[in-house]
């Protein structure tokens, strides 16, 4: 079973991937409310999957996909956007994200990006 | 998971389905469906009278940290009230979110009766006065009313009479 | 099942954050409105706080609320990335305030089950033309900045590689045509993620179409025509389309090998179009900075968690039951045919400690401080003010004051009510206080204290005063007062202003005393048990004063005997109590019976004859007399003996018996029966209730 972190500012959020993944036979080992936490409970956790929302206070996602890759240079990050991010999400890849999903999204949508990477 | 537990609520219908509990009123015998009963208390235990209520309410009682009303069912069929003894229960119902307790002469047993033993109760006109009825079990040669629970506790009923108090 | 609990814990949580991200975002903007300028901090703020809610509502199909949230969204990201000089900030803070109050209104809808119907698109529309308006104001008074602006149409070109070397016999070049799942949205960025991947694999990548970033309409050509990648590698043919059918959301993939004449036609066609590839693409500035920022600053929200009221409710009530066992524990009677009990008090004691300590921590759970309530009330002053052309600043002390949960559902609107009536009614305009040498700019307080077992909150304004005498006339007129005005404090005279009855709607427009609506304070304050009171300087202002219980739950009671029963009276409204003789009593031509208490006379109220109690006692003399009062008023309790004060968990009565006049509620007495708690305030006047 694979392991996955939820960095989202959305509680909302959080809760509805938490949900979608856990139907679908991830394990939801930690949630983190910035990009901040997120990168200190990816090096805590080490979870094989991190989804990273782009708009947070402290650190955004960006930031802490760059955090990340120092971690562990495999770290494999999903970057969760809204329409209007195309520049973002850009970044997210050249910073490492493996991929990105656009909200608003369906359970379909998150295990098929989930499962290709 | 919904579809599991829909599943079990179901089964535990089926189960209880058909089955009434009796108990006795002076000396006619009543039935109440099995799955309005939460528990039977035997003996009366101290009840809190409260003002401004009609009389079969007889108050409230603390059922294990729940303060639940309780009413006289004889007073509440505006028969003469009755002593209550060592074989007087309450009945504690659960409907609509609403717990009541019912003060019973003694509880009987718990036994089937099919829907097609049951013919609804005669009606007013032919003498037959009991509103609370809302129906007739028969078990061989003996005879059930069986209590329409939701009339029982109709509160608006309780209002009225308040009212009129 | 509960109802309040079957709703749907994703929206239960839809509508509980985005109404607090709403509540900080309109205090955000209140408290930034008045330095005509929003700080980077701020904007960044808004855009956050729209974007979260964007998303969210998306993701639960509120589509009004989410198109309104991104055009405020959009709004704030032009003024973020480009800070526009030409910018009416009141008129933006007008327009995010209306957003959030349309958003507010609409999770209202959701939140008492019934649809999020609500029409959106003025509001979007009105928020669009504003920003076409400052970006063209913009464009005209920064010309440069044209330069800049992006190219417009699609350019259908590749890219060329700047680092170029023919196909050696390892390396072949493909041509790859992918068309990617209907619906997963950002094709070119995920062009783009594919392109960077293949990086690590290829050389010489060209595609089309060539501005996957820049050009947003590079997302419908790749929705229809496919995105076209040449490339070479070493890779075979297998290993290449394993490749690319590995990344989600492909759709079709068309790999072939291309032969180089092909390639040279390709190179033809677009060498007159040509853009060379940067090597890594430089991130644009501000959001450089963005990523590094606040690196050092933790996070302080992470010891907090969201618990459900019903929750803590529950758990009240079990402590409350924990409190009753303890107490059928240490006085069971079967305790007193045991000889020595040292040890077992010792137990007891230190078992009581303990459960004293939790009761504190669980009261302190339901605690909730007023700051919200209160920061609330700055919209309320500010488009009072806008309204009616008034200066007035809000003044807001004591927020960190603590009041239970429940209670602060109740303060709301009575707060809400006295500050529009103080700056309605009690606020002179401008011109008026410059006439009176007061400062132009009127304040109104609003404090919060504890005092004792109760909070008191407390609303002050620097206005006009209320009209004593006029206010007498009135009440008189309306027969709100009987009693000869000698009789009168100041207070009462004020306090007939909070009586339904007192005034009306239809005399709202010309009469410019106090009291529209001020019954509804009274009945809200009363209904959690407190307590309002009037105070006025003519010329200095208005003082209304909200006594309020610190906690709702548990009280203090004093319980006595009426006959074989046992009521609760709540000790705080006890005044005192004594031993009367037959003859203190007198009786009015009416059978009233009133008493004499140090030259003061107080009406009687027998408890067995109010609640129909049988076998108590009749004779004054044998009883006691118990004297209760609140603000309106005291009166004597007539009882058979009082047995001591307990602390007690306040239960509603059951649904079923519905309410009792001069019953408030009851509880679980230690011996575990149950014990009504006595409506002090109904006894005292029962037509208020």
């Amino acid at each position: 079973m694979k392991s996955v972190l939820i960095v989202d500012d959305a509680m909302f959020m959080r809760y509805t991937l938490r949900r979608i993944l856990e139907k679908n036979g991830f394990q939801v080992v930690g949630e983190a409310e910035n990009g901040l936490l997120g990168a200190q409970k990816y090096g805590e956790l080490l979870p094989d999957i991190v989804t990273m929302d782009i708009t947070m206070p402290e650190l955004n996602g960006i930031g802490a996909v760059q955090l990340i890759k120092q971690i562990n240079p495999q770290a494999k990050i999903v970057m969760i956007s809204a329409m209007g991010q195309q520049h973002l999400v850009r970044e997210a890849i050249l910073a490492g994200a493996s991929n990105f999903l656009v909200k608003p999204f369906s359970d379909e949508r998150v295990v098929q990006v989930l499962n290709s990477i | 998971m919904s579809e599991i537990l829909n599943e079990v609520v179901q089964q535990e219908e089926d189960t209880q389905k058909g089955k009434f509990l009796t108990f006795l009123v002076g000396k006619e015998e009543y039935g109440i469906e099995i799955k309005y009963v939460t528990e039977i208390i035997g003996g009366i235990q101290a009840i809190t009278e409260v003002p401004e209520v009609p009389e079969y309410v007889k108050g409230i009682i603390n059922l294990r940290g729940k303060i639940i009303p309780v009413m006289d069912v004889n007073l509440r069929f505006k028969k003469e009230a009755r002593d209550y003894n060592d074989r007087t229960c309450i009945i504690v119902i659960d409907i609509d979110e609403l717990s009541v307790g019912l003060i019973v002469d003694n509880v009987a047993e718990v036994i089937s009766i099919s829907d097609a033993d049951i013919v609804p109760p005669p009606d007013a006109r032919a003498g037959f006065h009991n509103r609370y009825i809302k129906g007739i079990g028969k078990i061989g040669n003996e005879v059930k009313l069986i209590l329409d629970c939701q009339r029982l506790l109709s509160t608006e009923n309780l209002e009225d009479l308040k009212y009129i108090n | 099942m509960d109802k309040s609990l079957s709703k749907e814990p994703m929206l239960e949580m839809f509508i509980f954050e985005n109404l607090q991200l709403l509540e900080q975002l309109e205090q955000t903007i209140l408290a930034h409105e008045k330095e005509r300028c929003l700080e980077n901090a701020v904007i960044n703020e808004i855009f956050r706080i729209m974007h979260t809610i964007k998303g969210s509502a998306a993701m639960m199909m509120y589509d009004s609320i989410s198109s309104l949230a991104h055009a405020i969204e959009d709004l704030f990201f032009y003024i973020r990335e480009f800070h526009p000089d030409e910018m009416d900030y009141s008129k933006i803070c007008d327009m995010v305030l209306d957003g959030i109050d349309f958003i507010k209104n609409e999770i209202g809808k959701l939140e008492q089950d019934q649809e999020a119907d609500g029409d959106s698109s003025p509001f979007v529309e009105n928020i669009e033309q504003y920003l076409l308006l400052i970006k063209e104001a913009s464009a005209n008074s920064n010309l440069i900045n044209e330069a800049a602006a992006r190219p417009a149409g699609l350019q259908k070109k590749f890219y060329i590689s700047t680092s170029k070397s023919p196909p050696t016999e390892n390396i072949k070049r493909y041509h790859a045509l992918i068309y990617f799942t209907p619906g997963c949205e950002m094709e070119n960025i995920r062009a783009f993620n594919l392109v960077h991947k293949l990086k690590d694999q290829a050389e010489q990548i060209d595609y089309l179409p060539a501005d996957i970033i820049e050009n947003n309409d590079s997302v419908e050509f790749i929705r229809e025509n496919g995105f076209a990648v040449i490339f070479t590698t070493h890779l075979q043919q297998e290993a290449i389309n394993e490749l690319f059918m590995k990344e989600a959301f492909i759709d079709s993939l068309d790999l072939r090998v291309m032969e180089d004449e092909e390639w040279e036609i390709e190179q033809l066609r677009a060498r007159n179009q040509i853009i060379l590839e940067d090597e890594e693409p430089t991130i644009s500035n501000n959001r450089a900075k963005e990523t590094g920022a606040n690196l050092h600053s933790g996070g302080s929200r992470q010891s907090l968690i969201n618990v459900n009221v019903d929750k803590l409710d529950r758990l009240m009530d079990m402590v409350g039951e924990l409190v009753i066992s303890e107490t059928m524990v240490a006085l069971n009677p079967d305790l007193t045919t045991a000889t020595r009990l040292d040890n077992f008090h010792k137990a007891t004691r230190q078992h009581r400690k303990i459960i004293n300590e939790l009761q504190d921590i669980v009261m302190s759970i339901r605690m909730v401080p007023l700051t919200m309530t209160f920061h609330k009330m700055n919209r309320i002053v500010r488009d009072m003010s806008k309204k009616q052309n008034k200066n007035v600043e809000l003044v807001i002390r004591g927020e960190e004051t603590e009041v239970d949960k429940k209670i602060i559902e109740h303060l709301s609107d009575p707060i809400m009510h006295l500050i529009r009536n103080a700056i309605d009614h009690g606020i002179e305009s401008p011109e008026k206080r410059a006439g009176l040498g007061k400062s132009p700019i009127a304040q109104v307080y609003l404090e919060a204290k504890s005092e004792g077992g109760d909070v008191y909150i407390i609303l002050r304004d620097d206005g006009a005063g209320l009209d004593k005498e006029k206010i007498l006339e009135r009440a008189r007129a309306r027969g709100l007062i009987q009693k000869p005005d000698s009789n009168l404090s100041d207070g009462e005279i004020f306090s007939t202003i909070l009586l339904p009855g007192f005034s009306t709607c239809d005399e709202i427009s010309e009469f410019s005393g106090r009291g529209v609506g001020m019954d509804v304070v009274l009945k809200n304050i009363e209904a959690i048990g407190g307590t309002v009171l009037v105070d006025s300087a003519p010329g200095q202002g208005t003082t209304i004063s909200l006594k309020i219980p610190l906690t709702l739950a548990i009280i203090n009671g004093m319980r006595v005997k009426v006959g074989n029963s046992i009521y609760i009276i709540p000790i705080t409204s006890i005044k005192e109590s004594f031993k009367a003789q037959r003859g203190d009593v007198i009786v009015d031509p009416n059978g009233k019976e009133m008493i004499m208490v140090r030259g003061e006379c107080y009406p009687v109220l027998r408890l067995h004859k109010k609640y129909q109690v049988k076998s108590a006692l009749e004779d004054i003399s044998k009883g006691i007399i118990v004297i209760v009062q609140n603000d309106s008023g005291s009166i004597c309790l007539f009882v058979d003996a009082l047995l001591g004060e307990q602390q007690v968990v306040v239960k509603a009565l059951p649904k079923f018996i519905g309410k009792i006049a001069g019953i408030s509620a009851c509880t679980l007495l230690g011996d575990g029966r149950a014990c009504l708690i006595i409506d002090v305030a109904n006894l005292i006047n029962p037509s208020k209730s």
